[in-house]
């Protein structure tokens, strides 16, 4: 949360993940170039050049994976969410790391040439009409442009002028930015070459990419309880069933998803989507008086959706109503921002 | 910290759950472990990129020929070295993707002088010239253009690579992850080579050139570094095998 941009609100759980995120860079690198050659069977060197720009690229490839990976495994199991609370630096380090194995495929392939490197790029192969031999590296920059379009504008300062509906939008491009580089690697690298270990680390790392967010949908859609609707209110179910200091969350006709908290006996509503990028906050716990989204950790008092004090995010709230002990809520959303009296729960329920 | 031991909740800016910290830390773990057995496995199992390599041991390398300017330049050795003996035929090229062509065509069937670094992959030989007249300069006396001798009509499996990065300058430099980079090549004049996957004569590698025996059109670029079979005539010049391909014969081989 923040009242004022700084570049980045550092903590010790972010210096923790870069450390983490810097660590498996490093590693990776310096084992493909200096530990993996004792291995090769044979004793002739590929260019320096070459090895660097594959060393770069199938380290930008699997890091990319993993960003993929984490939001549904988040999903699938929340234990995973502080791999999600730093994945924009993730995402950052992975842009450069694409830019890397870039420039050295530039520097090599298209330098010492009359022609400019990037004339040589995007004239030299026109082999468009055709699936071999088409110009795989327009696919790759296609995705490195995605990738630094997500950098440049992964500041929260974009997400609050983009708006966080238009922001998440755009950050969807981590899709076809994963499509082009897959296409980009299938077309181009796995052509080449007549190992195919690489070939079995890209296919089962676009299954598991897949797979994952198959299953996290699944479970989502599974979980996803569309209330039913009485005189207009909508039943969110029996009062009974929502622990203190957590959330159910009810899916609206219109599609929107309602949190209904429990707090000291007492029940509120909120939207489940943070102001913040849209996490879900009924995922999220009451910690000190405020529902906290598992995501990045903003605040909202259960009564009015409200940061607290100095910050100013808001998040629409919604009536309540009990039926003996079945909840209802209103589904027409207040203002955000706008007090709700909690509904008491019945005293043999508190 | 938030949440219960048994139900840990992380906040990003407060300290991490106790009931989490095992599993942190065995998932870095886990990170860790698989981006150093990754990069091992898929740096530990890249090809061979063949023999190919600039010759920069052997010294610079000064030879006498005789000048053959067209399709492609290449010298037919009169007055070698101890590397590359007399009646070699070499390749010309020049700087990164230049061709020399410019230079070659006025000294067209001329006595030279040829001066550079070697590139040599297997049977074929590359000179990389030294600039201006320091590469290439006529010089007295007169010899015969070797004679060519044809060795019949063939169907060949293979690829088409550009003469100078195949040749060494790069490793590997074929397949389609280097097309473009072939392509680029071809285009400022660097002699495509058609690499056979069987040998004719005792080679593999062949200086490709059209029915006619003239340079490929722009055309053929689009099948560089492909697996294709192609048809044509065999044609043995000084030292060098030529393939007068016929483009219309051209077909992919899955
Ligand atoms: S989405 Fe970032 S804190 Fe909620």
């Amino acid at each position: 949360m923040s009242v004022k941009y700084t570049p980045v609100q550092w903590n010790a759980n972010k210096y923790g993940y870069d450390l983490v995120l810097i660590g498996m860079v490093v590693l990776y690198i310096l084992s493909f170039l200096n530990v993996a050659p004792m291995f090769l069977d044979h004793a002739r060197p590929t260019d320096g050049p070459i090895v660097r720009a594959r060393a770069f690229g199938t380290c930008a490839f699997l890091l990319l994976t993993i960003i993929l990976c984490i939001g549904p495994l988040a999903r699938l199991d929340a234990r995973f969410l502080p791999l999600l609370y730093n994945r924009r630096h993730f995402g950052v380090l992975t842009s450069v790391i694409a830019l890397s194995h870039a420039m050295f495929v530039m520097d090599w392939y298209f330098n010492f040439a009359p022609q400019s490197k990037l004339e040589g790029l995007l004239g030299a192969n026109t082999s468009y009409g055709q699936v071999l031999g088409f110009p795989f590296e327009v696919l790759g920059l296609a995705g490195l442009i995605c990738l630094g379009i997500l950098a440049a504008t992964s500041h929260d300062f974009w997400l609050n002028f983009l708006t966080p509906r238009l922001w998440k939008a755009l950050h969807f491009l981590i899709y076809p930015a994963f499509a082009a580089v897959v296409g980009h690697i299938a077309l181009g690298s796995l052509q080449s070459q007549d190992n195919s270990i690489f070939a079995i680390v890209v296919g089962l790392s676009t299954a598991l990419v897949c797979g994952l967010h198959a299953l996290a949908a699944w479970k989502e859609r599974g979980c996803d309880k569309r209330g039913n609707a009485d005189a207009g209110w909508i039943i969110v179910g029996d009062a009974g069933d929502i622990e203190e200091g957590r959330a159910k969350i009810i899916k609206l006709p219109n599609g929107d998803r309602v949190a209904v908290f429990r707090h000291k006996a007492r029940l509120s509503a909120i939207a489940n989507a943070c102001a913040h990028q849209n996490g879900p906050l009924g995922e999220g716990r009451i910690v000190d008086g405020c529902v906290t989204c598992p995501w990045h950790g903003f605040q909202y008092r259960v009564a009015d959706g409200r940061s607290p004090a100095p910050f100013t995010e808001m998040v629409p709230t919604y009536r309540l109503k009990l039926d003996q002990t079945t909840v209802l809520v209103d589904p027409n959303a207040n203002e955000p921002g706008m007090f709700v009296e909690p509904t008491a729960l019945p005293e043999h329920m508190q | 910290m938030s949440g219960s031991k048994k139900d840990p909740f992380f906040v990003g800016y407060l300290s991490v759950p106790e009931g989490l910290k095992l599993f942190l830390i065995a998932t870095v773990a886990l990170l860790l472990g698989c981006f150093a057995a990754l990069a091992l496995t898929i740096g530990g199992t890249q090809d061979d990129p063949g023999d190919g390599a600039f010759r920069f041991d052997w010294g610079r390398q000064t030879l006498i020929g005789i000048l053959e300017a067209s399709p492609y330049p290449i010298v037919h050795v009169t007055k070698g070295t101890k590397r590359i003996p007399t009646g070699s035929t070499v390749l010309l090229s020049g700087n990164g993707k230049r061709g020399v062509q410019s230079r070659t065509t006025p000294l067209d069937g001329e006595l030279v002088e040829i001066s550079g670094v070697a590139i040599k992959r297997g049977n074929i030989e590359m000179l990389q010239l030294r600039g201006g007249r320091n590469g290439i300069k006529k010089v007295a006396g007169s010899v015969q253009m070797p004679s060519s001798k044809l060795l019949g009509r063939w169907r060949l499996s293979g690829e088409i690579c550009d003469g100078k990065c195949f040749t060494g300058t790069m490793r590997p430099g074929r397949r389609l992850s280097h097309k473009a980079c072939a392509n680029l090549c071809l285009i400022n004049g660097a002699p495509p080579i058609f690499v056979s996957s069987a040998p004719v004569n005792g080679t593999r590698f062949f200086l490709l050139v059209n029915s006619e025996g003239e340079a490929l059109d722009n055309k053929f670029f689009h099948h560089v570094a492909q697996f294709i079979s192609l048809e044509g005539t065999v044609e043995k010049r000084g030292n060098l095998h030529l393939l007068k391909a016929d483009l219309s014969s051209l077909k992919r081989v899955p």
